[in-house]
């Protein structure tokens, strides 16, 4: 196929999904992405792990760049879980987006964040809500963190190694309390009282681990997460825009602001040219 | 098992129909304001935890089921009927209508045999009868599902042991202009007339599906409430 020979594929033989259906009922009928939405059918004459291959490699031929620039973070504290996120999307040299919403509202009680393929990352969280939802509606009570967090691990490392990208952080409050939990593409998945995700983590992790005390009012807790985030969209080229933050409470989450960074960097500077 | 007899008729479809006449009566009434589905739960020993006992199962928050007969093959329904109603909002991001969900069901209702042509599928068809009370863009609505897979939407509609009785009841009372709360009474009323038990808070369950409200089960405190008003 001349598509094929330009971008450099190599055709392997037929091979279908071997994935089995989880989670979900099948007829025996039709297994589309239509009605089992845990099941891909993979394209015929293609083996996803050696073609995408070709993306990551930076010696490739390939030309098609993904871009992972963003900055999000989760931080648990005494009043819950605040998730602040930056808004920017780019593709290699240029701003795609200012107004991405990185934030995934799973339920009303369990919050998702975005790094790395959007689409990954919104696709795989709706097949967690909707996991999730199940799972509410068979056992007569809401999913806990741990579990859910859990049920999208074990779906990713089904895809391991074949491309997908996804940095992301769930969530929640449940009866053990707030919970958050980080789980990538490449299987992992921790818990743990702070987490920031995506290039411009680094810069984030500085303000955060600074200013960071279990025992933070919520104001204070709020405060600290927009301003990591602005700090980490000054330096690093690829995150900006604007700042969305949540409060995740017992009661389930608040979306609490969006600030848009050119706002807030003038007001850091108002109240350090004060002292 | 699943051929036609010479007079036309499918004979095993016919027998679990007649299964369900058997089982505890169920109610469902729809009304302008939202549907009520009441059950008689048949509590057979003292020693019983009747809170165990389940008959009427929340399908999605505003989707409600109540069966009718074996039990126990409702579950395999219900959980259908749930996962469906989950696939439609990842697909569409909509809530699936009443209709919808009971058709899904349905589909299951005739894949029984003893050929080979489709192995792991049932052997004997569903005994069990699903009452479907919901509210969609088209408003309440309560549909009726028997073994065969066919369903009817009703207005009021009775199944179980004292359907016929109950049935001929519900003709009497039902009125279009009804309110819920006069329809939850009505519910418990005729249920009172055809349960062998006198009819108390334990021993039956009652739950109602409306716009603002959703899918609320009725607890015992609210049982009460309406009970003491018959």
């Amino acid at each position: 196929m001349a598509l094929a020979d330009v971008c450099g594929l190599k055709t392997n033989q037929l091979k279908n999904s071997f994935l089995s259906d989880f989670g979900g009922s099948s007829t025996h009928l039709l297994d589309d992405a239509l009605t089992s939405t845990t099941n891909f059918t993979v394209p015929y004459g293609i083996d996803p792990v050696e073609s995408l291959k070709e993306f990551t490699n930076p010696k490739s031929d390939v030309k098609i760049h993904f871009d992972h620039g963003t900055t999000t973070l989760a931080f648990k504290f005494q009043h819950g879980v605040i998730v602040a996120v930056d808004s920017r999307a780019t593709a290699g040299p240029s701003i795609e987006s200012q107004t991405v919403k990185k934030v995934i509202e799973i339920n009303p009680y369990l919050l998702g964040t975005m790094a790395g393929g959007a689409a990954d990352c919104a696709y795989w969280e709706r097949v967690l809500a909707r996991q999730c939802r199940i799972y509410e509606l068979r056992n007569k009570e809401r999913i806990s963190v741990a579990a859910a967090s859990k049920l999208l691990a074990n779906i990713v490392y089904n895809y391991k190694g074949m491309g997908l990208s996804m940095g992301t952080m769930i969530c929640g409050w449940d009866k053990r309390g707030p919970g958050l939990y980080y789980v990538d593409s490449d299987g992992e998945r921790m818990s743990n009282n702070i987490y920031s995700v995506g290039s411009g983590s680094v810069y984030a992790y500085g303000v955060l681990d600074s200013g960071y005390r279990y025992d933070l009012s919520v104001e204070e807790a709020i405060d600290l997460g927009r301003r990591s985030i602005y700090h980490a969209t000054h330096r690093d080229a690829y995150s900006g825009g604007v700042v969305n933050l949540y409060h995740m409470k017992e009661s389930g989450w608040e979306f609490i602001s969006q600030t848009d960074v050119f706002d807030l960097h003038y007001q850091y500077k108002a109240e350090k040219e004060k002292k | 098992v699943n051929t036609f007899s010479p007079e036309g008729r499918l004979f095993q479809v016919e027998y679990a129909i007649e299964a369900i006449k058997l089982g505890s009566t169920a109610i469902g009434i729809q009304t302008s304001e939202g549907v009520v589905l009441a059950v008689e739960k048949r509590v057979t020993s003292p020693l019983i935890e009747a809170s165990s006992i389940e008959k009427v199962f929340e399908v999605d928050d505003h989707i409600a089921c109540a069966m009718s007969g074996l039990i126990a093959d409702s579950r395999t329904l219900i959980d259908r009927a749930r996962v469906e109603a989950q696939n439609h909002w990842f697909t569409y991001n909509a809530k699936m209508s009443v209709e919808s969900v009971t058709q899904a069901v349905s589909n299951l209702a005739l894949q029984f045999g003893d050929d080979d042509a489709d192995p792991g599928a049932m052997s004997r068809p569903f005994g069990v009868a699903l009452l479907f009370a919901g509210i969609d863009n088209k408003g309440p609505q309560l549909y009726h599902m028997d073994p065969s897979g066919t369903f009817i939407q009703y207005d009021a509609k009775a199944i179980g042991s004292g359907s016929e009785g109950a049935q001929q009841a519900l003709q009497d009372t039902y009125h279009k202009s009804m309110t819920l709360k006069e329809a939850c009474k009505s519910a418990l009323t005729i249920l009172k007339q055809v349960m062998e038990e006198k009819l108390n808070s334990s021993n039956v369950e009652m739950g109602t599906v409306t716009k603002e409200k959703k899918y609320h089960m009725f607890s015992k405190q609210e049982l009460e409430d309406v009970i003491k008003d018959i």
